[in-house]
């Protein structure tokens, strides 16, 4: 039995919490009846709203803004789920909409095969805009050239061209690009002082250097073809010589060619062998002055001997020595122009000081001896003596959120313009310097192939997929 | 191509977005060409093959940005080539290795210049092992290639073995001839273990030095066919979505298959719920 203290505290209660009840009630009443558009009278609805907004101790959403982590990660979203499934809505009524195509595949196909081929997938993860690799510069011409990794093209513009910051994108003069021209993944470049021809090097996934005349465009095949082995990367030509460099990824070498090479020619020389400390080679360039290779390792090599079936002369080893794998410290490595074989660096540049990292394009500048690297991991372009040797420190950095420099995989010194080119793989851009600048140090121009702040995924060539399914995320090497 | 990476991207992500996570960067001693990806559930692990360095990789699942890998496995006693793919068992802890004519089995843990607990190899099993999958529920070594090496198949095999196999063992079952389709492959393969589905994709009759595969499918066959069977069910082709087929993973909690092409450079994902 209730005493009368708590019976009168009780009905207090209940009036209070009636006339709240009430209250509420013909605030919520008043907004609906407003906001249904038969009356227009804003002041009510911001008192009857207000009315409702009072402390009772219980944390409430008044609004929301995203976080600058959500807003950099673009990835991250949610989608509805209808209540009691494990499935989204999309995925929901994808299905139904599929329900009907699967009867009729499953009545029509012969043998037992159900046939999905008109099934759409209901999310495809891509970027649709240029994503620059290499970079080189047609003097005679004023224009600069760009490989594109993801959409496979390879752009011409003008070299003075700069994409102003309201503009989505800078259109190209020129663009290469299609199953006839053989672009796959370019990842190096190189432009004919004399003509303007245009050499773009196929990664591994087309054997074949394709050479274009400068005035080449559109979906057309390339002038010259040269087979080349499985995996060439960087290109550096000798003018001098009219002698062609490649590096070859896969079996850690460096083949030389004649310039003009068409066809299946074979490579003049081949440098390849555990002394050469060649181990996943990319950027190559050379220094004209003194005479010499420079190569940038990112370090995994094994060694490899003359399998069945390698009969060209030049052509590198291809088969593995089991068990002889192994990682070295990212390096530069310096041969002589005219090296062979299984030769030992006459310099190296390795070492913690040197910040070398995933070091891709390199680009040298013989009049003021220095040598330029694109270190795609740090986002930095760093400089080194051209005698550099052993742990040196890059004698200065071009870094910083200024420079706009982000995963850069390529670098192009302009020496007749006093120009610094990089491309930034991670945010579509091509970024333009003074040969000297260092430190935090805005660009001069921007070439842009996409809308400011446009994510770059910086896929290439997904072959393997997973799915983490504790993180519910797809997994995707490059 | 440029810039090797692990990106780790939304379930939901669509067009183009930026990975929630990656793994990059020199001490992570990852190169380009990782032609396989293995994602252990159960202690939480992802596994590839380093093709230039002779080595497996395992990282912690939940590892971004610069990190060295969990364990290693290289060196002379591994006998380890240029491994292109791998399949890893976590129920029973191993590791598996295709490399043309033979498996190498390692311990999941095993780190270092290991050798092999077993191998499998010689002319009884038929190998040509492009590519495996281990499906601990059946007990069964699934190996997808074709005996007489790379470039233009018709002669492409399922071959399925005991899991424990080792030396010149026989399979248990092989699927292969005109009307499986089973031609170049894409690249690796994959199973649905509760169905006892494998998801193989599919290039077509085309030299594997094609840029473009335009008849690119996905086919799914059952882990209790044999012989001559055709694909229960094909998703693309010809002339379909795909323009160059690569891999394939599984979504089973979402019934969803994810597949990857090389000349859209993208990763697609469908809804697929007949075959879960």
């Amino acid at each position: 039995m209730k005493s009368p203290q708590s019976l009168s505290s009780a009905r207090t209660a209940s009036r209070r919490a009636t006339i709240a009840i009430s209250f509420i009630a013909l605030a919520t009443a008043a907004i609906l009846f407003v906001s249904s558009g038969s009356f227009e009278d804003k002041q009510l609805v911001r008192a009857a709203q207000s009315a409702l907004r009072r402390s009772d101790g219980v944390a409430r959403l008044i609004s929301a803004m995203p976080t600058a982590q959500a807003t950099a990660q673009e990835g991250v979203q949610c989608e509805w789920q209808p209540a009691a499934s494990s499935m989204t809505f999309s995925a929901a009524m994808a299905l139904r909409q599929q329900a009907a195509a699967v009867n009729a595949a499953n009545q029509s196909a012969p043998g037992g095969t159900i046939d999905f081929s008109q099934r759409k997938p209901i999310r495809i993860i891509r970027d649709n805009y240029a994503a620059f690799s290499s970079v080189a510069v047609d003097h005679k011409n004023d224009e600069v050239v760009l490989t594109d990794e993801n959409l496979f093209q390879i752009l011409v513009y003008d070299r003075k061209a700069n994409t102003p910051p309201q503009a989505a994108m800078t259109e190209p003069k020129r663009i290469l690009g299609g199953e006839k021209t053989e672009i796959e993944f370019q990842c190096g470049l190189y432009i004919d002082p004399k003509n303007g021809d245009i050499y773009g090097v196929n990664n591994d996934t087309v054997d074949q250097l394709v050479i274009f005349s400068r005035n080449a465009r559109g979906n057309v095949p390339p002038d010259r073809m040269l087979h080349t082995p499985h995996g060439t990367f960087g290109i550096a030509v000798d003018e001098q010589e009219q002698e062609m460099f490649l590096t070859i990824q896969h079996d850690h070498a460096v083949v030389v060619y004649d310039k003009y090479a068409t066809g299946e020619t074979n490579p003049k020389r081949l440098i390849q062998g555990d002394k050469t400390l060649l181990a996943d080679p990319h950027g190559i360039a050379i220094d004209t002055k003194n005479r010499l290779i420079f190569v940038t390792n990112y370090g995994s090599t094994s060694t490899k001997v003359k399998g069945r079936g390698e009969q060209r002369p030049n052509f590198p080893l291809e088969t593995v020595v089991p068990g002889s794998g192994r990682n070295l410290p990212p390096s530069i490595t310096v041969y002589p122009m005219d090296a062979v074989g299984d030769v030992a660096p006459v310099r190296i540049i390795r070492g913690p000081k040197t910040k070398l990292n995933w070091g891709t394009g390199i680009s040298i500048d013989s009049e003021r001896g220095e040598i330029f690297i694109a270190n795609d991991m740090t986002s930095e372009v760093l400089v080194y003596d051209v005698n550099a040797n052993g742990d040196a420190a890059p004698k200065r950095i071009l870094a910083g959120p200024k420079t706009m420099i982000q995963s850069p995989t390529a670098v192009y010194a302009d020496v007749v313009n006093d120009e610094l080119w990089v491309t930034n793989f991670g945010n579509h851009t091509a970024t333009v310097y003074r040969r000297n600048a260092g430190g935090d140090t805005a660009p001069l121009r921007v070439i842009r192939s996409a809308p400011i702040g446009s994510p770059a995924p910086m896929m290439g060539n997904p072959h393997p997929v997973a799915y983490d399914t504790k993180r519910d995320q797809i997994l995707v090497p490059n | 191509m440029i810039h090797p990476q692990i990106a780790a991207f939304a379930r939901l992500a669509n067009g183009a977005q930026l990975p929630q996570r990656k793994i990059e960067g020199a001490s992570t001693l990852l190169a380009r060409t990782v032609h396989s990806i293995e994602y252990d559930a159960i202690h939480d692990e992802i596994s590839v093959p380093q093709g230039f360095a002779g080595a497996v990789l395992t990282f912690r699942g939940d590892s971004s940005g610069e990190v060295a890998p969990l364990r290693v496995i290289q060196g002379p006693k591994t006998q380890i080539g240029d491994p292109s793919r791998l399949a890893t068992d976590p129920a029973n802890n191993e590791i598996y290795v295709p490399l043309g004519s033979r498996v190498l089995v390692f311990p999941r843990e095993g780190n270092g210049n290991i050798a092999p607990t077993r191998i499998l190899e010689g002319p009884d099993t038929q190998l040509g092992a492009g590519a495996l999958a281990v499906d601990a529920l059946h007990n069964l070594l699934i190996a997808v290639g074709n005996p007489g090496g790379g470039g233009p198949s018709r002669g492409t095999q399922i071959l399925m073995f005991d899991r424990t196999a080792s030396g010149n063992a026989k399979p248990l079952r092989v699927v292969g001839g005109p009307k499986t389709k089973l031609t170049t492959t894409g690249g690796p393969f994959t199973i649905y273990a509760p169905k006892g589905r494998i998801l193989v994709p599919i290039r077509g009759d085309i030299p594997t030095s094609e840029m473009m595969a335009p008849d690119s499918f996905l086919g799914v066959w059952n882990e209790s066919d044999n012989g001559d069977v055709a694909p229960h069910w094909t998703i693309g082709g010809p002339r379909g979505v795909f323009e160059m087929i690569r891999g394939v993973a599984v979504n089973a909690k979402y019934k969803e298959v994810i597949v990857s092409d090389k000349r859209l450079n993208a990763v697609l994902t469908f809804s697929v719920p007949e075959i879960f």
